[in-house]
């Protein structure tokens, strides 16, 4: 009886979801394709940005400016860190995920992770350089050791101290300062140091694109006070006064910089 | 937190305020029987329904046939998921040549959706094509979504229902799902995904572009139906995203105001769903005494959360700016947004973590240890912060009932709830219920931490490492699906487990509720005296607090303590 029940369900099961699947897998689907391609045809497609004809990006999607190396180009705004795939890859959205006590993260901080040569918790970091009190080593193949072991190889540096891993936070900070000839004591504003959630955050904060102001006006020998105005014409506030924070986007504002040039 | 955190919290409460009565109002009229507004609208459709379904709407049926249509609309469901995602390699409808997923992932993937858990360990970008993400899994969140309501519609008609029901029925799955659906989730879906779009979310075909940067290299551009599944995604307290980082990506979640809206298009519905209740059984006090008890621990563990990732990471160096500014969010930025920082962040993350939906638009495992807490906070709770479609209702119910029996031995009564004396039989499947998803979770947890297929997945070490095993579980048994994301459990052991932990997570508590109300259907209704405990008024609201607290701290403190307790205090 509760067989034959239960069989009567299976069938009416089967029959509903071929319903569901014709009616939410594709009506659904396509009913609202086509109104948003009707009346949102630009933020459907993904607001795209072309410049001279050909597709140059989308507003919403931060891009890398790199030169062919890999290094930062000093005559444009620099975005987030990312980890999406190599770095802003569109096809690999991606944050990552490291926790707040992780060396890989914020390096080995005195009397909380740091570790001796022989992996044994330690009250000083002993890869401490003189840039770098947080340094967590690279190893012969450029990988970080968070777990060193009696034995390990390290790469070294022509002085003889340690190469440190360049994606922790500090050592994200050195690098911010010394890009933006600002001085060792610095401070430096977090988003400028951190992953996003998405690795493809479009967005700088107003204190980031200030500090990086003077540096592209220098690389393109433009008075500071024209880049920091642009700066500052491009600079999105809260929405509705409240909603989210101020922000810059960097496409856009290099953008922009390219049109005056 | 600052001044802009607040207003964002108090907007979410205002809004929540005025829109969660008016929906409740119009689910009360839709699902009362009889005359409903829309009827020349969709009433048509679900006789279409019907017919094609060859059932009476009208026959009403016992507990145990309810939950054996419900097992029976799972199994099938998960099996035609499951094929699809295997094939769909070779499927049309594939412009990003998503391969056939392999059978664990499949097994994982098909039955994360089908219970409305949806943990993702596959990447969305290249991993599931357009017709597997549409026709498959967007139907799951459909119906996972439709079916929560139903079955909290049967356990009202239940635990509520009149005297003299001599057949003890509870309804019927097929009107109750059909209704649903045709009723609330499509037509708000649509609506939602349109506002979505017109903010930047993308729904389109055209696969990847490729777009020449700035700097002289490439770049490419996803495509894909996004707005289309964010829609049932959020209403339907789902979480499983088109893109692997969900609610961060800025096509799906592209502007602080979207960010806003994505939070109200979950929490309303379920807060919702209460008021329909009271309002169904003819008492709304009764509705809005169980609302302020989840509006309570959904503010408590949202501003804990806000509050700590406004506060930064107190590891990080001095000379990085950690100091909320007009022109800096400051906060802990790792794995945040800059138009969202880190309050907006903390406020949509750890908000939706007190419903099944779990989505996030922020990465969850870079988080401070108390932010963290705050998310663990709302899942451990049992997801009653308003908790799921449906699933919220059900669970406050049944924690209700425990509450009602804690009460009922404090002061030597027989207890009662809505009239109806609360005896053995029920507290048996009650207590079974509360036991069902901390026994599995801690199990299969503790198992993780000592096998090396356990441990090889960690990402980050210490006793954060084990936060990311113990939400991972903790996370799936209650169908919240959001993730310590460093966990790489795309592994047999995972997606196993995992897998299992779900369906359990799921199916046990909709039987055993369906099985209280069964117990319950047609008993009899005491006339209420100057003896019977209000449970409609503060005391009983304040003591069903007391009873979730108790019952939630006692079962997972041990293991809070070895997590982000231990991991705060030892940084």
């Amino acid at each position: 009886m509760r067989t034959a029940l239960f069989g009567r369900h299976l069938v009416a099961s089967l029959v509903m979801l071929v319903v569901v699947t014709v009616a939410l897998g594709f009506g659904y689907p396509l009913v609202v394709t086509g109104l948003s391609q009707l009346f949102f045809h630009r933020q459907a497609n993904g607001s795209l940005i072309y410049r001279n004809g050909k597709l140059a990006g989308s507003e919403l999607l931060g891009q890398e400016f790199l030169d062919r190396r890999g290094n930062p180009l000093p005559q444009y705004f620099q975005p987030r860190p990312s980890a999406a795939g190599a770095g802003y890859d569109g096809s690999s959205s991606g944050a990552s995920n490291l926790g707040p006590s992780n060396p890989l993260l914020i390096g080995f901080v005195a009397g909380v992770n740091t570790v001796g040569l022989d992996g044994q918790p330690s009250a000083t970091n002993p890869f401490a350089t003189a840039a770098d009190p947080a340094c967590v080593p690279l190893d012969t193949a450029k990988t970080p050791v968070i777990s060193p072991a009696p034995g390990q190889k390290y790469a070294r540096a022509a002085g003889g101290s340690y190469v440190c891993d360049p994606n922790t936070i500090p050592e994200r900070a050195i690098a911010y300062r010394a890009f933006n000839g600002l001085p060792a004591n610095a401070t430096v504003p977090a988003d400028a140091v951190t992953v996003s959630g998405s690795g493809l955050d479009p967005d700088i904060s107003v204190q980031n694109a200030l500090g990086q102001a003077p540096r592209v006006a220098r690389a393109r020998h433009l008075p500071a006070a024209t880049v920091i105005a642009l700066v500052h014409h491009y600079t999105q506030g809260r929405e509705w006064g409240f909603l989210g924070e101020p922000t810059v986007n960097v496409l856009e504002l290099n953008l922009a910089l390219d049109g005056q040039s | 937190m600052t001044i802009s955190g607040w207003e964002q919290l108090l907007f979410i409460a205002a809004v929540t305020a005025v829109a969660a009565p008016l929906l409740g109002r119009y689910l009360a009229a839709t699902f009362r029987g009889g005359r409903a507004p829309g009827d020349r609208v969709f009433l048509p459709v679900e006789r279409l329904v019907y017919r094609v379904l060859g059932v009476d709407p009208e026959s009403s049926w016992t507990w145990r046939s309810y939950a054996l249509a419900v097992l029976a609309f799972g199994l099938v469901g998960t099996l035609l998921l499951y094929a699809i995602l295997r094939l769909q390699g070779v499927l049309p409808g594939n412009p990003t040549h998503a391969p056939g997923m392999p059978p664990l992932l499949s097994f994982n993937t098909a039955i994360s959706f089908i219970t409305g858990t949806n943990w993702q360990v596959y990447e969305g970008e290249t991993q599931a094509s357009y017709l597997a993400g549409t026709a498959g899994l967007v139907v799951a969140q459909f119906t996972a979504a439709g079916v929560g309501l139903a079955v909290a519609l049967a356990v009202v008609r239940g635990i509520a229902g009149p005297m003299g029901n001599t057949a003890r029925t509870v309804g019927n799955f097929w009107s109750d799902l059909t209704r649903s659906l045709v009723r609330v989730f499509v037509p708000l879906s649509i609506l939602g995904a349109l506002v979505m779009v017109s903010q930047g979310a993308v729904q389109n075909l055209s696969g990847f572009r490729t777009a020449a940067t700035l700097a002289g290299g490439t770049q490419k551009i996803p495509g894909g139906l996004v707005a289309s599944m964010e829609a049932i995604k959020l209403l339907g307290t789902n979480g499983g995203s088109y893109y692997g980082t969900g609610g961060a990506h800025p096509f799906e979640n592209p502007t602080p105001f979207t960010n806003i809206f994505d939070l109200l298009f979950v929490i309303v519905l379920p807060f919702a769903i209460i008021v329909m209740f009271g309002r169904l059984i003819g008492r709304p006090r009764q509705g809005y005494a169980i609302i302020a008890v989840m509006a309570i621990i959904f503010v408590a563990h949202t501003v804990v959360s806000m509050q700590a990732e406004h506060h930064g990471n107190h590891l990080l160096p001095a000379s990085v700016s950690q100091v909320a500014s007009g022109v800096s969010p400051g906060g802990n930025m790792e794995g945040k947004e800059t138009r969202f920082g880190p309050e907006a962040s903390a406020l949509m993350t750890v908000g939706t973590m007190g419903t099944t939906a779990g989505a996030t638009d922020s990465a969850l495992d870079s988080y401070t240890p108390v932010g963290g807490t705050g998310a663990f906070a709302g899942i451990l709770l049992g997801e009653i912060s308003p908790g799921g479609d449906g699933g919220g209702l059900y669970s406050i119910l049944v924690l209700a009932l425990l509450a009602v029996f804690v009460a009922g031995l404090m002061v030597g009564r027989t207890p009662e709830f809505l009239g109806k004396k609360i005896r053995a039989p029920q507290m048996k499947l009650v207590v079974t219920y509360v036991l069902t998803i901390p026994v599995t979770v801690l199990i299969f947890a503790s198992i993780s931490l000592v096998i090396p297929a356990g441990l090889a997945a960690i990402l980050n070490p210490g006793l954060h490492g084990l936060s990311e095993v113990t939400y991972a579980y903790a996370s799936v048994a209650n169908n919240n699906g959001s993730a310590f994301a460093g966990l790489a459990a795309n592994t047999a052991w995972y997606d196993t487990t995992l897998g299992l932990t779900m369906l359990i997570g799921r199916f046990g508590p909709i039987v055993l509720s369906l099985a209280v109300a069964g117990s319950l259907a047609g008993a009899r209704v005491h006339a209420r005296t100057r003896a019977t405990l209000d449970t409609a008024g503060p005391t009983f609201a304040a003591f069903l607090l007391g009873v979730i607290v108790i019952v939630g701290g006692l079962i997972y403190f041990p293991m809070l303590i070895l997590g982000p307790i231990g991991e705060r205090i030892v940084g």
